[in-house]
């Protein structure tokens, strides 16, 4: 069984007895996992690779349903309701529960339109509405000053960290609950990585975030809340200050100081 | 010889055999074109656009039959084949993926394009013509059509593929639903490449003469009535050019160049468009 911190917040989510098999896998590649996700805080998603850390982030917005055959069982609780049901409204879901990707993905438009891109899907025609969410969403992603004088130029013109930010400034845009962040940072450079870092601990008052990372500094930077996975499972969730300094299981002390993974 | 200077010496004489070859390629492609420029431009004069076909002798001759002809029949071809191959080649990219129905019409659409295209012709022929007890513009609009098609949803299925995943995920991450997806990402992505083999499969069939001698045939005057035989440049060329009459073959010559300019012109368009897109 995993050590679990307890939670004296409120939560966000809440993963009960989770399993999840991928199409055409005999195994599960989550296995009966519980995990609780504090609302307005950063959790932290740690481990090696194949342990399930994204299969697990990418289960709490199905995106997972892309892709034909992907099994779920259990519970996930959002809003005291299980969001893995066959009847869950996936788009307003999504609306809701927001993702930001390894790879900056904007689209093949201006800069403005990436950012009105989720507002308009929800109907929101008016100009002036408009114009003013998404000076704030690019505001609040701390990109309006670089790109305010050229909102209608092609948003695959700026950088890597510029574009990345953009993508946060997108999923803000749309006020989601929380911010699925998956490796944002692994196709950066330093100085947009510590840029993004900054941008996600701001966001924090506003939605609650999970970040998958590889890079352990990062998790310890950043989070709150840091939760070790291995081969599926969850080892342990803690406080992040604590966690890295005295983990409470074996396997994450082994990890933590680079013993494996 | 030590075994750097022998590895040096193999490596000039395959370069030398490589360039001589491609030399001897382009020797021929442009020995094509130069004869088909010199004597086509000696066959161009205002006539050619403006009159039609004439018994040989006169001197009133042109190919505006033929060149209206053309338009109609390669244009309705477009306009059906276009829709049509794009929403197919978006079948097989979004909804079927690596379903084996959608394998199965990647295979025979990959046969298809490889199909002589007078097999095509003679299916026409036996589907449309016979029924309606003659040849006319829409049989010839219908084969150039089928041939037009495999083209057309092959690179729209490839070029709609190379969009990266990602992208379709972060749309739907926002709540959007799936037309929405492709219409407004994944189009949007591929849009230079999905011209592209626009641009090559309009190219393919205009140069296209066996599919409308069995379809469209021929006609010697200007008609506008796709449901009536109908003149072609290709099939007015071959008609010309192996005419005794010394008139007629020269008209042959201003076909031959008018429409190797007009499929070269394509080409030309389809590959800037594809630098633009690797220049991005």
């Amino acid at each position: 069984m995993a050590t679990i911190v307890d939670i004296q917040q409120e939560k966000a989510l809440e993963v009960k007895n989770f399993e999840f098999t991928y199409a055409g896998a005999d195994t599960p590649s989550i296995k009966k996992l519980n995990m609780p996700i504090a609302k307005n805080a950063i959790t932290a998603l740690i481990g090696p690779s194949g342990c399930g850390k994204t299969t697990l982030l990418r289960s709490f917005n199905r995106i997972h349903d892309l892709y034909p055959g992907n099994k779920y069982e259990g519970e996930i609780l959002f809003k005291e309701r299980n969001i893995l049901t066959s009847k869950e409204d996936l788009i307003n879901l999504r609306i809701k529960i927001g993702m930001i990707f390894q790879k900056p993905t904007a689209f093949p438009m201006s800069i403005y339109d990436n950012v009105a891109y989720g507002m308009r899907l929800q109907g929101i025609k008016n100009k002036t509405e408009l114009e003013g969410r998404v000076e704030t969403a690019l505001k609040s992603a701390a990109i309006w000053k670089e790109v305010k004088d050229r909102l209608k130029h092609d948003a695959n013109g700026l950088s890597g960290g510029q574009q990345q930010r953009l993508c946060i400034a997108r999923a803000i845009a749309v006020e989601p609950e929380v911010l699925l962040f998956d490796e944002p940072t692994s196709a950066l450079d330093p100085i947009s990585t510590a840029g993004i870092e900054e941008l996600v601990v701001e966001l924090k008052e506003r939605v609650s975030i999970i970040i998958v990372t590889h890079n352990m500094q990062q998790a310890a930077r950043v989070s709150d809340y840091t939760g070790f996975m291995y081969l599926g499972e969850l080892i342990e969730l803690g406080r992040t200050e604590e966690m890295f300094v005295s983990p409470r299981e074996k396997l994450t002390e082994e990890y933590i100081t680079g013993k494996f993974g | 010889m030590t075994h750097t200077q022998k590895r040096i010496f193999i490596n000039k004489v395959i370069m030398s055999l490589s360039t001589l070859s491609a030399i001897i390629g382009m020797t021929f492609l442009f020995w094509i074109l130069g004869v088909l420029v010199i004597n086509g431009i000696d066959a161009l004069n205002w006539t050619t656009f403006s009159e039609v076909g004439a018994p040989p002798g006169y001197e009133e001759s042109g190919l505006k039959h033929a060149l209206i002809g053309q338009l109609y029949i390669v244009g309705i071809a477009t306009l059906a084949g276009v829709p049509f191959g794009i929403l197919a080649g978006t079948y097989l990219s979004e909804y079927g993926q690596k379903s084996k129905l959608a394998e199965i019409i990647r295979d025979i659409s990959d046969i298809m394009m490889s199909a002589p295209s007078i097999v095509i012709g003679a299916f026409v022929y036996a589907i449309v013509v016979t029924p309606m007890g003659h040849f006319s513009g829409w049989a010839g609009s219908i084969a150039l059509t089928i041939i037009m098609l495999p083209i057309i949803l092959r690179t729209t299925d490839d070029m709609l593929r190379l969009v990266p995943s990602t992208l379709r995920e972060a749309a739907f991450a926002l709540g959007a639903p799936k037309y929405k997806v492709i219409i407004q990402v994944v189009y949007r992505g591929a849009k230079v490449g999905i011209l592209t083999g626009v641009l090559l499969g309009v190219a393919r069939v205009a140069g296209e003469t066996a599919p409308l001698l069995f379809t469209s045939f021929n006609d010697n005057f200007l008609n506008t009535d796709m449901s009536e035989p109908m003149a072609s440049l290709t099939v007015t060329m071959y008609n010309y050019a192996t005419s005794p009459y010394e008139d007629w073959q020269k008209l042959g010559w201003a076909a031959a160049f008018i429409l190797s300019m007009f499929i070269l012109g394509l080409n030309i368009i389809a590959r800037l468009f594809l630098m633009k897109k690797r220049g991005k």
